[in-house]
């Protein structure tokens, strides 16, 4: 790399400043405003120096019964990506030994229809079936996200793996599903970690199929979000709190996991 | 240990055919190379054989077994590949207990084999070590130790050596042939390298676009090649090649079409070969400066490349590069004027390349 000059490096790091303050500044809004009360929020000029109350998180765990969100969310995240993973793993293997390049383009295209297009359907389906409101249907429906995604960062990164290596087990007296098993799996640490990330937050975020699949008993976090928004007022204190402590997990994981995720999405750009 | 009889193989991918009809039978505890271009198909026939790809038609046995049909795993074959194909998560012990521990050897009997082969790899102090923190030559050993704890009926190897530098190659070759003459198994070497084929084979396939081209030990092939395809691809430097026809009457010799006679001394072999178009062919090795007793062919000097042992000198004769390698030291510089015998050559008929005659002038 080449020597930076003193100027140069202060107007780099102004810009990374810059930069980032643009991109953080939502967050940075939803964080303040979490802390401020429902006037504090609405006033104009925006007030940067107020009196933070935790009021509002008082009402994101006290009033709502954010627990139980929470935990609906972990199950359907849970489930969806384990389930994806399951069917998924299999199929990206295939997909990249067998170069089933229509089998692949066909699972991207359910995940570039507008989810919306297959709320319809499930509705029908799944309130016929008695499943509104059930693990099942949500777990379904989220399979629709991570499926997808494991299936796509999987099989390009199992496209990474030399197939000699599978070869080799074969001839010494393995069958293919077990060199999958024994060779394959064990090597894909960082694939299916990226693929799990990603796969768990989109899982985490949705907020249309739950809205539409469950009820009472279903409902997960980011529904706590819209229970702040009735007819009559937003409570701007309760959403941005709700918010802030639905992204927590997703950041967490995020930050652990970083290194993993940035070395799966660019596997298989460069031959190394 | 066993034979492997390869009976009239074809394998097409879609409509491309790659191997023509192949047959080649390989005794028992045989070293054989396949050789050849890349692109002739000497892999995929290994494949073949390890199982890896299916046989299009024809039938390959190995010992008096039919293995068409067969999972590479029940062939009961090893096979190293040209990156190793280590298993990047297991140590070098795990790595070459990997195959016993899938056909349920005792544990006591795995520790025992895996410390023979290892001992005879020179990886003893290395069995606990993962692949990347091993070199090259210790990864390709590695390879090897994996093949022979099995103690397999056939060492398949796929151009195991050319992911390594020149010297480690030239150790490994030898280290090869070594472990050959110590486990007397039969082996079956893939290599685009006709040197390695020389120097470790019993018997040479040289393979090209899909169809055996000649089968013989190396000196066969080195002293009778078949065609001009096998004397262009065996020796190094490569065999000089001049079209023309043999001369016999006023002057007796070979005229090529560039323009160079090439004088030759009476022979009942070069008889009835008068008129025909032909190939000469001779090695760089053959060709001696003209002494008074004999006449030569004239050349211009462009290249003196000495080694040491020997000197390699790149001329032109009439248009054409005519390489010749002396084993004496030779005081010629570029732009000097030589006039060559040829002490051994060949003639192939220029239409078919098939070979006509060998002869010792």
């Amino acid at each position: 790399m080449i020597k930076k000059s003193i100027p140069q490096e202060i107007l780099f790091y102004l810009a990374v400043v810059f930069i980032s303050l643009v991109v953080l500044f939502p967050f940075l809004w939803m964080l303040s405003s979490s802390f401020k009360t429902q006037t504090d929020i609405i006033a104009w000029p925006p007030k940067l120096i107020f009196s933070p109350t935790l009021h509002n998180y008082e009402k994101v765990f006290g009033e709502q019964d954010f627990l139980k969100y929470f935990i609906n969310s972990t199950v359907v995240g849970g489930l969806a990506v384990g389930l994806s993973l399951v069917l998924g793993l299999p199929a990206a293997y295939s997909i990249s030994r067998f170069t089933q390049r229509k089998l692949a383009l066909f699972i991207l295209l359910a995940r570039l229809m507008p989810g919306i297009s297959f709320l319809m359907p499930w509705y029908i389906i799944f309130s016929r079936l008695g499943l509104m409101d059930t693990y099942v249907a949500l777990v379904l429906s989220h399979m629709l996200i991570a499926l997808p995604i494991v299936v796509w960062i999987m099989s390009s990164y199992f496209n990474s793996i030399p197939v000699e290596l599978e070869e080799s087990a074969m001839v010494d007296g393995a069958t293919r599903q077990y060199a999958f098993w024994a060779i394959i799996l064990p090597m894909s640490g960082p694939g299916i970690i990226t693929s799990v990330t990603l796969s768990f937050i989109f899982s985490w975020n949705n907020f249309m199929f739950s809205q539409v699949l469950s009820m009472e008993k279903t409902r997960t976090l980011p529904i706590a979000v819209y229970n702040f928004v009735s007819y009559a007022e937003v409570d701007w204190g309760g959403v941005m709190a709700a918010a802030v402590a639905i992204m927590a997990p997703a950041i967490l994981l995020t930050m652990i996991f970083q290194k993993f995720v940035v070395k799966g999405l660019t596997m298989g750009a460069v031959k190394g | 240990m066993a034979s492997v009889d390869i009976v009239n193989v074809k394998k097409s991918f879609d409509r491309a055919e790659i191997l023509r009809g192949i047959s080649v039978r390989i005794q028992d505890g045989e070293f054989v190379v396949l050789v050849g271009p890349s692109g002739c198909g000497k892999s995929t026939l290994l494949r073949m054989i390890a199982g890896l790809e299916t046989i299009t038609s024809g039938e390959i046995r190995i010992g008096d077994q039919v293995v068409n049909e067969l999972a590479p795993r029940d062939r009961d074959i090893a096979m190293v590949f040209q990156n190793y194909a280590l298993y990047p998560h297991m140590t070098v012990a795990e790595n070459m207990a990997f195959s016993l521990r899938l056909r349920g050897t005792s544990k006591a009997e795995i520790g025992q084999r895996v410390a023979r082969a290892a001992e005879i790899l020179g990886l003893t102090t290395l069995l606990d070590r993962r692949p990347r923190q091993l070199s090259g030559g210790q990864r390709q050993r590695v390879a090897m130790g994996r093949a022979i704890v099995r103690d397999p009926k056939v060492f398949l190897f796929d151009e195991p050596l050319s992911n390594l530098d020149a010297k480690l190659r030239v150790a490994m070759r030898s280290e090869i042939k070594d472990l050959h003459q110590r486990l007397k198994t039969t082996m079956i070497y893939v290599t685009h390298d006709q040197i390695e084929a020389m120097t470790m084979a019993d018997r040479i396939v040289v393979m090209r676009e899909g169809r055996v081209e000649q089968t013989g030990g190396p000196l066969e092939l080195y002293d009778q090649p078949a065609n001009l395809f096998v004397a262009g691809f065996i020796g190094s430097p490569a065999m000089n090649m001049l079209k023309g026809s043999v001369e016999i009457g006023r002057r007796t010799g070979f005229s090529a079409d560039n323009g160079t006679f090439v004088p030759l001394p009476p022979s009942p072999a070069l008889e009835g070969l008068a008129g025909r178009a032909l190939v000469i062919g001779i090695r760089p090795e053959h060709l001696h400066i003209a002494g008074d007793d004999r006449d030569g062919f004239e050349v211009a000097v462009r290249i003196v490349e000495p080694t040491g042992s020997e000197t390699q000198v790149t001329a032109i004769a009439d248009g054409a590069e005519i390489i010749a390698l002396f084993r004496e030291r030779q005081t010629v510089h570029q732009g000097d004027t030589l006039r060559l015998v040829p002490m051994l050559y060949h003639l192939f008929d220029a239409t078919s390349g098939e070979r006509c005659a060998t002869v010792t002038a």
